[in-house]
């Protein structure tokens, strides 16, 4: 009696190998009609990477010589590489010093330098070009381009250190000083090493800013491979050409992506765990005080101070009259309505990417977002010429329509949805899906009133965070925009181009009022997510 | 500890799960179910029957497959073999395979799985077909049940405790009146005062409302008391189904006997209904096999007695408060001098834990002598 199972096992029926003809239901069809949606959207989104590759693998070795090497790109090559390798660094000093001071120091202030530390990000890089070039007409070259580069990224630095700095588990910097290191040394040896993985973060998007920008760059006549692609493409139509160059740049992106990935390695955030944290150390700055105040003053004046002076002095001499017309009515709205379409597409496009990759992470999904990843950094440029040349030689129909606009759009800024969509589905886990069922509702059903409405606000914050990049979008709209379109940054563009500054204005102002909100929304997020 | 009443063949199952019990008291049947996940075997073949307004605990080690199994009953996977019937209608099998939401199957995960963005009210109502003024009454009758207060329904999960929480995912279960009631680990997440007095309101308001419950726990004392068949499942199979005596003192196999407790094993040599052992010869009933066993007490059943035969002395002890474990190595046997080359007889000397409520008794080194209650089970020797 011990040795047998009891009664109620061995009574009932074998049916051990018989199969079932439910046997896959349940579980596996839902993946796969996702994986194949996913596949395609990744293989949409690869549309310009692949374009680049296939021109350049159709122009041949001939081609590629006569239009590659020659002083021209040497001399892009020079003003982009400078670029990126005086600003970087800079970027990455100002970024990292300003964190320190705001997140461990007893500086007066510190909540208020905390937010006007981010601050400049609200301002669009060619706007703050413009307000430059106001000030100093002459302002160019290397040094024009290197000085507006930093005004307007270094919070791209700032925003992931300061994150981390504020959620940095105390206890090592404690381990640190009960080792016997000074509170500098606890600094260099336990604190920095710890940064590393949110400066490099911060670099790479730096550098892929510096290589897609066009109207901050083109607007103080600083050429780099972006304005040349785009000067090339207006001026010739020279599709052969273009692609060269573009295909330069897309080879520089993914050096840099692959050099991100190196420093990042398998690292991940150092504190993973969970609960109430203390609130870090701050060291008393003493003497240094009034430097460190001097030194953010004169950034906060130069990157925030100096964009807004100058076009609330353009405002002024302007006077009313810049106001009236249809014209800027009529570039709010248009650029309401891309911004929001735009929006809605590419949050949507994102989700079956983000409900794989939360829901069934494996190498397939990896391989997915990796697509994504790289596509993405593809600067906006790139994005617009394969976008034109496909949509000639493919679709003539949808050319110069707003169909391809949001194409590029949604290419473009898909990561900001992917990343917050990825977070929101996080907080809806599967089990809860699974409770509607049991309480009777349909597979379907159970998932709109769950999962669908628990992530609806990370939804909403990435589509956000999409709106704010279109709303500032200038290269690919320049490109794509069907005839007479005129959104804010478009409009701000021409008439700074015939160097109507006073016209141009209230286009800026409108452009750092929208994106301001949006700017702390990344910045509330960031410090949210650092933990991570 | 005494024997079962009952007569021996009857001794391993309820009444109620007799063979010749009428079949439409099953509720629930699972027979010969297998899943596999990416070519690693969960379930290798599981047949189960619970009957009608019974409580279940199914009770395994992490990865041995009960989880996997409770969601083969909920409907929240297919098996790749085998058959699952509800009330003699098969639910999932050659014949098809019903969805979840078209089961009467309640369901209380872990950690209640409470909809944050709904109020207690309306995650209770979540799965009524009620709106307004009835959906409301029928909510507060429904936390009435789990002991709490109608004002509750206006709360967020947020603001609930662990195990207030985990009423009103029963609550919620409870709502469509489901025949099936299936708890996944669901209070393993509560600490361990909250754990008894949750476990307590639970499994009360379930039997009181006669639904039939299945509850999977990693956690054998609490498998011990909610339920009155426990299903012990180790390696994507059911080791043994029984009444929580039977399988405490009963087990069917050492794995079984070690996983649902403390377990004294000793070397034995079974004769007839006796195991000679160093605690001396211990009745056993119906033994497997003769000869050379492994002897299975529980470690209540040896007691310190004042004139017991058995001698040992401490080595050390684990303080409890209420009860402390000691560690004794038992004295050697001298030899038979009538039997002096019988190859069985116990040498003694093995070290064994046992329980005592009385701390001060022993300190290391103390003598002591000892009895053994009750009967004992054999395992075949397997060297």
């Amino acid at each position: 009696m011990y040795s047998s199972p009891s009664t109620t096992a061995a009574r009932a029926p074998r049916a051990a190998n018989r199969r079932n003809a439910a046997g896959g239901r349940g579980t596996r069809s839902g993946p796969w009609a996702v994986v194949a949606l996913s596949i395609l959207i990744a293989a949409f989104s690869l549309l310009p990477l692949g374009y680049v590759a296939v021109m350049t693998g159709n122009a041949g070795w001939g081609t590629i010589e006569k239009l590659v090497f020659r002083p021209r790109v040497g001399e892009l090559l020079l003003n982009t590489l400078g670029l990126v390798v005086i600003t970087v660094p800079v970027c990455v000093v100002l970024g990292i010093a300003g964190a320190w001071l705001v997140e461990r120091t007893r500086l007066r202030g510190h909540k208020i330098w905390a937010v006007l530390l981010a601050a400049p990000l609200a301002i669009p890089a060619f706007v703050n070009s413009y307000a430059w070039v106001s000030a100093v007409p002459s302002l160019g070259g290397l040094f024009g381009g290197v000085l507006i580069s930093v005004l307007s990224y270094f919070p791209l630095v700032y925003i992931p250190v300061a994150a981390v700095l504020s959620r940095m588990d105390p206890a090592l910097e404690q381990s640190g000083s009960s080792l016997g290191l000074g509170p500098w040394k606890v600094f260099f040896r336990v604190v920095l090493p710890q940064l590393r993985l949110a400066s490099a973060g911060g670099a790479l998007l730096v550098s892929l800013h510096l290589l897609a920008e066009y109207g901050a760059f083109a607007m103080i006549q600083f050429d780099t491979f972006t304005t040349a692609i785009y000067d090339q493409y207006r001026s010739t139509f020279n599709g052969a050409a273009a692609n060269m160059l573009a295909s330069v740049l897309v080879l520089f992106c993914l050096l840099l992506l692959l050099g991100e990935s190196k420093v990042r390695g398998n690292a991940r955030y150092a504190r993973v765990g969970s609960g109430v944290q203390a609130n870090p150390p701050r060291l008393a700055l003493g003497r240094l005080e009034i430097p460190a105040q001097a030194g953010l003053a004169v950034l906060t004046a130069l990157a925030l101070g100096l964009p807004l002076f100058h076009v609330f002095r353009w405002l002024v001499v302007g006077g009313p009259g810049i106001w009236s017309g249809s014209a800027l009515a009529n570039a709010v709205l248009q650029t309401l309505v891309y911004g929001l379409v735009g929006a809605l597409v590419t949050t949507v496009l994102a989700f079956p990417l983000a409900f794989l990759a939360v829901r069934h992470p494996g190498p397939v999904t990896k391989l997915l977002e990796g697509a994504n990843y790289i596509s993405s950094s593809m600067p906006g440029i790139v994005v617009a010429l394969a976008l034109v040349t496909i949509s000639i030689h493919n679709m003539p129909g949808i050319y110069q329509t707003a169909v391809v606009l949001v194409a590029a759009y949604a290419m473009l800024f898909m990561p900001r949805a992917l990343v917050n969509l990825r977070a929101g589905l996080a907080q809806a886990p599967k089990e809860l899906d699974e409770a509607a069922q049991a309480l009777g509702k349909p597979p379907l059903l159970a998932f709109m009133r769950v999962t669908l409405r628990l992530t609806a606000p990370a939804a909403a914050g990435g589509a956000a965070l999409v709106f704010l990049g279109i709303m500032n979008e200038l290269t690919a709209t320049l490109l794509l925009a069907p005839n007479g379109t005129q959104t804010l940054a478009t409009e701000f563009w021409s008439l700074s181009s015939e160097i109507n500054y006073t016209g141009a204005a209230p286009y800026a102002l409108l452009m750092i009022l929208l994106s301001a909100p949006m700017t702390y929304l990344l910045f509330a997020e960031s410090k949210k997510a650092a933990g991570q | 500890m005494t024997a079962s009443r009952r007569p021996a063949p009857a001794a391993s199952t309820l009444p109620a799960f007799e063979p010749d019990a009428d079949h439409v008291t099953d509720h629930l049947q699972i027979t010969g179910a297998r899943k596999s996940f990416g070519g690693t075997e969960v379930l290798k073949g599981v047949d189960l029957t619970v009957a009608q307004g019974r409580t279940t605990a199914i009770v395994g080690a992490s990865g041995s497959g009960k989880t996997t199994l409770l969601r083969l009953i909920a409907g929240f996977e297919a098996p790749d073999a085998g058959s699952v019937s509800l009330d003699g209608v098969e639910v999932a099998g050659p014949s098809g395979w019903l969805p979840a939401h078209k089961r009467s199957v309640g369901y209380v995960a872990q950690d209640g799985a409470l909809f944050p963005h709904l109020s207690v009210g309306q995650n209770i109502a979540f799965g009524l077909p009620l709106r307004g003024r009835a959906a409301a009454s029928r909510v507060a009758e429904l936390l009435e049940m789990v002991s709490m207060e109608p004002s509750y329904a206006k709360r967020k999960p947020s603001e609930l405790s662990g195990g207030q929480q985990q009423r009103v995912a029963l609550a919620r279960a409870l709502a469509r009146q489901p025949e099936l009631m299936l708890l996944d680990e669901p209070f393993s997440a509560l600490d361990a005062g909250l754990r008894v007095a949750t476990r307590r309101a639970v499994s009360k308001t379930l039997s009181d409302a006669g639904v039939t419950t299945i509850l999977v726990t990693h956690d054998q004392a609490e498998a011990l008391s909610f339920a009155d068949q426990v299903a012990v499942m180790r390696d994507g199979r059911l080791a043994q189904i029984g009444s929580p005596f039977v399988v405490y003192t009963r087990p069917s196999d050492r794995a079984t006997a070690e996983f649902l407790g403390d377990a004294v094993i000793l070397e034995a040599w079974m004769e007839g209904s006796l195991a000679l052992c160093s605690l001396g010869g211990i009745p056993v009933r119906r033994p497997p096999v003769q000869g050379r066993v492994h002897l299975m007490l529980r470690p209540e059943q040896i007691r310190i007695s004042e004139g017991g035969k058995i001698r040992g002395h401490v080595v050390d002890t684990d303080y409890f408060g209420p009860e402390t474990t000691v560690r004794i190595q038992l004295a050697p046997i001298a030899v038979d001098p009538l039997h002096p080359a019988d190859p069985h007889q116990p040498v003694g000397g093995e070290v064994i834990n046992i329980r005592h409520w009385n701390a001060m008794l022993a300190r290391p080194g103390t003598e002591l002598s000892l009895k053994v209650v009750g009967e004992g089970v054999v395992f075949p020797w397997d060297g």
